[in-house]
């Protein structure tokens, strides 16, 4: 069966199938089931607008950074964060074709509340600690999510991830860098790392989402794990999480905001408090302490700007 | 950077502090102007392109403030971070707000105010810099040449989008008449010496005043003549003349947000 | 409101140094060819070197679909068209007591002249 458009339904899914399972990469222009393509559209536009939301509670601080390296450090790591967004929007925008929708639809679902933003970027940032505990810990967390999907089977989403990877090492070492300061600093400076640490653990162990769809009603990691989008668990990626940073808190002379956690030697794995998981619903309905300013700020950036786009598409050649 | 200190009189160091602090405190302030734009842009990639200009900007008012310290005149982040407005010697352009409202809110920022801004300023910093490149001041001269590698781009950035949106929808070509006349009655002393033109131009530390006009408005000219359009008169002078520490009350909220965590603490390291 | 759209993809290409070849980068969103060269460098190549760019408008872009794809499978048996299938040689002119020109060494004739 040479002929791709003599063949059925179940015989394209079948060889699909088998491509993944070879370990090849599906192209933007290749046959993908549904559920394939429903998948990764989910899972990447969330990806990409929590890019671009994400950037916000980061820049608040950009103004306020205190000093010229950091004004310019902070700078550029949002502006990379931006960047993500596009990268990451470009490759959603592609596999939305065939719906006819592109990324201006994305920014409609975003303000009508169907398309989600990660729970991290709904958060309060309070200080210029909150601005280092970001690029250390949120940051981290992230590497640790999107390292997983390096080999995705999604050609273009693995090739946008190597771009992204690549930048994210600087942000690891952006936000140590202005941790390190403010640990090694002055007794006002290291209570400002430890206050952002207790604030914004939960939103940290949330951030790899419920460890079973029986937490929360629903879970998108199976179908992504079915599909090699990835391959660890969230629960396996919060535990590499801890194994990473547990240790780098506790050097820096941090407290661990949860007095019960520690690791289980015989079992090998941390044993933790769990976070509210009803919060966590609540925030990522755009419930949560700053979702609603947000993206208010998103909204009325973008209408202010339509006049903008409406000039540009004039000027189409 | 002591030998050379050494060997200036009280007169001309005095000359080139002030002409430092001009150059400085206007890349410091439009770019911070810039960096409150993050994440507001009209466009994803525009958002990541400008930004780069404002990094690029913000990373010369460093090396400005950075030959200050070299002067003993103190240390770099203080002279960015601490200095009082009536101190500051960036022109009135420099330091207005990018539309009504805080960045932290929801400001209701002007992306034609930003092109046009951001063209006119570019374009006077190209004069500029040309002319620093012959400075007498060495160091300053060495660092125009570093700086007019950057420029090339900016001016390119920032010509595309002025053009272009003159060549678009009604709407945007009205929009971009009134951003212009907002900017050019700005415009008045991003030129000036102030109180120093004398000893600035008199020590060769850049060409003069009305001859750096002279250019800008030549420079101008070609693509105004390609929008039929005359290139805006620059105003003999402002009502404040920022050159002599005179500045509105949007400088005075920048340094606020600017220095808000620095002044903390400013002898902690950050 | 629908809104009109200027969304036209561009793909990026660039080169690190002008003697190295042109790379694909990655696509952006512009309304034409000249904002989109004035947003390439900075969305793609903010950390490298760079010596040229070329912006192309995805529309000018004649890929291939799947079957076609397929014209493209190829049986292993060509050493004829490569060194492969003259390794042979090597042994042949030890015994003339000469060596092998093999591409290590023909390739550098190039350089200066040796």
């Amino acid at each position: 069966m040479s002929n791709l458009t003599m063949m059925t339904e179940e015989e394209k899914l079948e060889q699909f199938v088998q491509r993944i399972e070879a370990g090849d990469k599906i192209e933007a222009d290749d046959w993908m089931p549904e559920e394939y393509r429903m998948a990764l559209i989910k899972l990447i536009s969330m990806h990409g607008i929590s890019e671009i939301m994400g950037a916000l509670p980061e820049k608040e601080w950009v103004p306020k950074a205190p000093s010229l390296h950091r004004k310019l450090g902070i700078m550029a790591k949002v502006q990379d964060e931006m960047g993500h967004g596009q990268l990451l929007l470009r490759v959603a925008e592609d596999l939305l074709k065939p719906y006819g929708k592109n990324r201006g639809d994305l920014m409609q679902d975003l303000f009508n509340g169907d398309l989600k933003f990660h729970n991290v970027f709904h958060m309060d940032t309070r200080t210029w600690g909150d601005a280092g505990l970001i690029g250390w810990l949120v940051d981290g967390a992230a590497i640790i999510t999107q390292t997983n999907m390096l080999g995705a089977s999604y050609g273009p989403y693995a090739r946008a991830l190597q771009r992204i990877c690549a930048e994210e090492v600087f942000h690891a070492q952006h936000g140590e860098a202005i941790i390190m300061a403010l640990a090694e600093g002055t007794e006002e400076q290291r209570a400002m790392v430890q206050d952002a640490l207790n604030r914004w653990w939960d939103a940290l162990l949330m951030f790899f989402g419920p460890a079973s769809k029986d937490t929360t009603g629903s879970s998108k990691q199976d179908v992504t794990i079915k599909y090699k989008i990835r391959t660890k668990t969230n629960e396996q990626l919060r535990q590499a999480f801890f194994d990473k940073y547990v240790p780098r808190i506790l050097s820096l002379g941090l407290k661990l905001p949860d007095p019960t956690m520690h690791y289980d030697e015989e079992n090998k794995v941390w044993v933790y408090q769990q976070p509210d998981w009803a919060e966590f619903k609540k925030i990522i309905k755009n419930q949560g302490p700053r979702s609603q300013e947000r993206l208010n700020l998103r909204r009325t950036s973008y209408e202010n700007n339509a006049w903008v786009r409406d000039a540009l598409a004039a000027t189409v050649s | 950077m002591s030998s050379t200190e050494n060997v200036l009189s009280p007169e001309y160091k005095e000359a080139v502090t002030n002409l430092l602090f001009q150059l400085a405190d206007d890349d410091f302030l439009i770019s911070f102007r810039g960096s409150e734009w993050l994440g507001l842009a009209p466009h994803i990639e525009e958002d990541v392109a400008s930004s780069s200009i404002s990094q690029d900007t913000m990373g010369h008012a460093a090396m400005y403030y950075t030959l200050l310290e070299e002067l003993s005149i103190g240390k770099a982040d203080d002279l960015a971070h601490l200095r009082p407005a009536s101190e500051r010697k960036n022109s009135i352009l420099a330091e207005r707000v990018n539309g009504e409202g805080y960045y932290m809110e929801t400001p209701q920022y002007d992306w034609a105010y930003a092109v046009v801004r951001n063209f006119f300023y570019a374009q006077a910093k190209k004069v500029k810099i040309d002319s620093l490149r012959q400075s007498s001041y060495q160091p300053l001269a060495e660092t125009a040449v570093k700086v007019n590698m950057e420029l090339y781009y900016h001016l390119l950035h920032w010509k595309t989008w002025f053009v272009q949106l003159l060549s678009s929808t009604d709407e945007a070509k009205q929009k971009m008449t009134a951003a212009m006349e907002l900017v050019m009655k700005d415009f008045g002393d991003v030129f000036s010496y102030g109180n120093e033109k004398a000893a600035i131009e008199g020590n060769q530390l850049i060409a003069s005043e009305e001859e750096l006009k002279a250019r800008w408005t030549a420079n101008m000219t070609p693509i105004f003549e390609s929008l039929e359009m005359a290139v805006p008169a620059i105003p003999e002078a402002s009502e404040k003349n920022g050159r002599n520490g005179e500045h509105t009350e949007e400088l005075d909220g920048a340094l606020a947000t600017l220095s808000e965590v620095y002044k903390l603490d400013p002898v902690a390291v950050w | 409101m629908a809104e009109k759209t200027f969304y036209q993809e561009y793909e990026v290409f660039s080169k690190r140094t002008p003697s190295s070849a042109f790379q694909h980068q990655f696509s952006l969103l512009a309304p034409n060819e000249d904002m989109a060269l004035v947003m390439a460098q900075e969305n793609f190549m903010r950390r490298e070197p760079v010596a040229d760019i070329w912006i192309v408008n995805r529309k000018h872009i004649r890929a291939m679909d799947a079957e076609e794809k397929l014209t493209l499978g190829r049986l292993d048996n060509k050493q004829y068209r490569t060194t492969k299938g003259y390794g042979y040689l090597k042994k042949k002119w030890r015994h003339y007591e000469q060596q092998m020109l093999d591409e290590k060494e023909i390739l550098s004739w190039g350089g200066d002249g040796k």
